[in-house]
């Protein structure tokens, strides 16, 4: 056990590092630099003579490559991203933080809720396979996971909050509600969050439904399903206990593997509802070439993902000895 | 579950926005973070920071062409005009009540002196000293004549040096809590999703401002922008909206309001003259004949703005234009493809069964067009003006590239022909610089940061040296009259359109906008320092109907 949980590290370890270098060396092999797109963005507004005031501003500097990497390494370890060049002077971490919360919120209540109904809808769909749920859920929920999510998160937000005026297309909440620990709040939040998360869930049920409901029409196939009929358990029992638990166990992994996307998987979601969090500061900073800042996201992301795997790898180990 | 949501979703109290407060949608951010430093550029630093919150010595009015005084009561050149005098108001006081001063605005151009990275306009490549001889006067001493310099200085955002003077590092301050001489100074809430700045306690000009606060909310998408204004959830925006007759005024014509005058940057299509046959003006003028301007308008910018004029100067510019010049240029501004194809056939490239130009060599006329990939209107417009080329024996290929990658290669030279926009600024003096000056020329394959298309004109540099001489307003338009002229005898670029300062307002709560009918100032928000024109004016509409 410890010596698997060992190579595990070792091996993530060696990701890490790998991310790290490709953080680092991918910005760096674009054309252009921050300070000529930040010009650029003024479209004639700014003096050109302002290109050279910018370049020291943002202390671009022409070191070579290796020393720029080996500087990189030593602030990275110190948890020192450098300075956002869109946001300048606003520290990375600042930056980062401001979504960071959000993100993890809504992506993080998206994904569960994906998880949870997919997964009962495809128990029940092979549990009563052929019936009415199984003959039309999955069709329809394949059919809508099947549409561009952009396309589909501009169409609900048009509809249920421009046409209808039923819920509140853009922010985390009101723009008058102080955020603190009160019912106005959290309500608020709960009422902006419901389009954005509700076009999550919709697409990502299908996948869920589709894998839990195949894995467990093998698995009510299996004999220990049939003895524990014949020992004339009740069916609530077989189903849940017995047949979803085994076939729970492909999801599980999944399901790590779906956590670790949250922070970079929100990312168009915000973009439609104006939701302050990570994905649209990666745009942000991929259009204004503001490495800091991309490289930062792109570490949490990448820490997001490793981590919510070791914490599967962890779980897995102890729920099936085979692995060990 | 969902019926329990929407019940718990019901007890949510609906946000009612206070009646003096103006909701201003300028910045395109998804998230606000609190920077306030009026020596950094626009991007980073709040809207309206530079003009609002910081005021300038001058205001360039550019709707009525005139300068305006604001902290500089009065300001003269010396008969030399190696100097700048301004004349200070005494009544003004900054946010936190100390008195405003010379030392405080010569303060600020010793910050920029002193820290390189915040001349964005490069004020010391020709001030030689400011200087203050009394309390109400600040003296700029010149290091030569350089008459487009009077701009770069009344703008110039003045701080408080009893402030500053404290600051460690100026050029990554963020400023948080402004202590400032504008209608709004103070920072009455500021979330990640929206802030709200209030009433300078001890503006100088009594009375002002009408409205209570202005109001930011955190807007990250155009499509989002345009939702809530339409909407009429903000008051004051400068966002680009398709069809906006329908979209917008349709919905609520009595006070959903625009103006997009053509006051903006001119666009052009720049053709690279290092290469042949681009080098030949006759050339030149025979592509900008094949273009059917009326069609690139009204297909890449809906119809908002119109072709460009024959000087190359937009409708800022108005009063600059020489109408000789104008008919010079109307003669290859004019869609006129029969022209167009004498024109090449004199210049030795004959049509062949192909539709295709070649010139005796057996080489095709084969040109491509760069432009700027997601940049739509400027994609459709490359479109249209393709096609347009195509018809008069043009082979020419629409290249669409990344930003960075296409300003790189515009830089370097490293292209046929691009469109990409000109200069602005209170005079034409700097788009003439761009198309004209022989200085700004850098060799193939060095970044150029303007004249992109190389053309080096033999006499402009001596004209541009003139209007940089001339401190009286009738020389500056000797000097422009004779530029526009090179300009379009030689062709050096083909002007496309101008544009449009884009500004929406919503007459529900507040009145008092600048609008075609009334245009003491231009309304659009994204320029610098008109804004401060209009929340000086603003107010709110009196027997006010409840609209919430």
């Amino acid at each position: 056990m410890t010596r698997y949980l060992l190579r595990r590290a070792g091996f993530y370890a060696l990701a890490a590092w790998v991310a790290l270098t490709l953080n680092f060396l991918v910005p760096r092999l674009m054309p252009g630099d921050p300070a000529s797109v930040m010009f650029a963005r003024f479209q004639g507004e700014l003096d050109p003579e302002a290109i050279d005031a910018l370049r020291e501003t943002f202390g671009l500097t022409d070191a070579p490559l290796w020393q720029q990497y080996f500087s990189y390494l030593a602030h990275v370890a110190q948890g020192d991203f450098g300075t956002s060049v869109v946001y300048f002077p606003a520290p990375v971490s600042e930056v980062i933080g401001s979504g960071l919360m959000w993100t993890v919120f809504l992506a993080g209540i998206a994904v569960v809720l994906a998880f949870v109904i997919g997964s009962t809808l495809g128990a029940l769909s092979a549990w009563w396979r052929g019936g009415f749920l199984d003959s039309l859920a999955p069709p329809i929920l394949s059919f809508i996971g099947a549409f561009p999510y952009f396309w589909l998160a501009m169409a609900a937000a048009w509809l249920f909050g421009f046409e209808l005026g039923w819920f509140p297309v853009r922010h985390a909440y009101g723009l008058d509600i102080e955020p603190g620990f009160h019912l106005a709040f959290f309500g608020s939040v709960l009422k902006h969050a419901f389009l954005p998360a509700l076009t999550m869930v919709v697409v990502a049920l299908g996948g869920w439904l589709l894998s839990m409901r195949n894995v467990m029409l093998g698995t009510l196939g299996e004999d220990f399903v049939n003895y524990a009929q014949a020992r004339g358990l009740s069916k609530r029992r077989i189903l849940v206990h017995y047949a979803a638990r085994n076939a729970l166990l492909p999801n599980v992994a999944g399901f790590g593997m779906a956590l670790g996307f949250v922070l970079s998987g929100a990312l168009l979601t915000e973009i439609v509802f104006s939701y302050p969090g990570q994905g649209y500061l990666l745009i942000q900073a991929v259009r204004g070439q503001d490495y800091p800042l991309m490289q930062g996201i792109f570490l949490t992301i990448t820490f997001a993902v490793l981590g919510a795997n070791w914490l599967v790898d962890l779980l897995t180990a102890l729920l099936d000895p085979r692995t060990r | 579950m969902f019926p329990l949501l929407f019940t718990l979703l019901g007890c949510a109290p609906a946000p009612k926005a206070d009646p003096g407060v103006v909701t201003v949608l300028q910045e395109q951010q998804a998230t606000w973070i609190r920077n306030f430093n009026p020596l950094l550029t626009t991007g980073g630093t709040r809207w309206p920071t530079r003009s609002g919150i910081y005021e300038p010595l001058l205001i360039f009015n550019g709707a009525t062409g005139e300068w305006t005084p604001w902290l500089a009561e009065a300001w003269s050149w010396s008969d030399d005009g190696m100097a700048l005098t301004f004349d200070l108001r005494d009544d003004v006081l900054w946010s936190d009540g100390e008195t405003f001063a010379a030392d405080d605005v010569v303060a600020t151009f010793h910050l920029l002196r002193d820290n390189s990275s915040l001349d964005l306009g490069g004020l010391w490549g020709f001030v030689e000293s400011v200087e203050a001889p009394d309390a109400d006067t600040v003296v700029v001493s010149f290091q030569r004549r350089y008459s487009p310099g009077l701009a770069d200085i009344a703008h110039q955002p003045i701080v408080p040096e009893h402030i500053w003077s404290q600051v460690e590092d100026p050029s990554t301050w963020a400023n948080p809590d402004p202590v400032a001489t504008g209608p709004f100074t103070e920072i009455n809430v500021f979330r990640s999703q929206v802030f709200e700045l209030g009433k300078n306690p001890n503006y100088w000009q009594e009375g002002l401002p009408h409205v209570d606060a202005l109001r930011f909310p955190a807007v990250g998408s155009n499509e989002q922008a345009a939702w809530s204004i339409v909407q009429g959830e903000v008051d004051w925006a400068g966002t680009f909206i398709p069809a906006i007759e329908r979209v917008y005024v349709g919905r609520d014509p009595e006070h959903h309001k625009y103006w997009f005058p053509q006051t903006g940057g001119m666009v052009f299509l720049y053709p690279n003259t290092t290469k042949p046959p681009l080098d030949n003006a006759d050339v030149r003028k025979a592509l900008s004949m094949a273009l059917d301007r009326e069609l690139i308008v009204n297909v890449a910018m809906y119809g908002y703005t119109q072709p460009a004029n024959p000087t190359g100067m937009s409708d800022s510019y108005a009063d600059w234009r020489d109408p000789a010049a104008e008919a010079i240029g109307a003669e290859w501004m004019t869609y006129n493809p029969e022209g167009a194809a004498a024109a090449l056939d004199a210049a030795g490239w004959t049509l062949r069964d192909d539709g295709v130009r070649y010139n005796s060599a057996g080489e095709p006329l084969e040109l491509s067009l760069s432009v700027v990939s997601g940049w739509s209107d400027w994609v459709r417009a490359a479109q249209v003006a393709s096609r347009n080329l195509e018809a008069v024996g043009v082979r020419c290929n629409v290249k669409s590239r990344d930003f960075s990658a296409w300003f790189d290669s515009l830089g370097r030279g490293d292209f046929d022909l691009s469109i990409a926009w000109s200069e602005e600024g209170s005079t034409p003096y700097g788009l003439y610089k761009g198309l004209l000056s022989a200085k700004a020329v850098e060799p193939v394959g060095e970044p150029a940061i303007r004249n992109w298309h190389r053309y080096p004109d033999p006499n402009a540099d001596a004209l541009l040296a003139a209007f940089e001489d001339a401190t009286e307003e009738a020389l500056q338009h000797q000097a422009i009259n004779a530029l526009q002229m090179r300009f379009v005898t030689e062709a050096p670029a083909l002007p496309l359109f101008p544009n449009p300062s884009w500004g929406e307002y919503n007459t529900t709560r507040f009145v008092g906008w600048p609008s075609a009918d009334n245009p003491y100032a231009r309304l659009s928000p994204n320029l610098t320092p008109d804004p401060l024109l209009v929340m000086t004016r603003i107010m709110p509409r009196e027997n006010r109907v409840a609209t919430q």
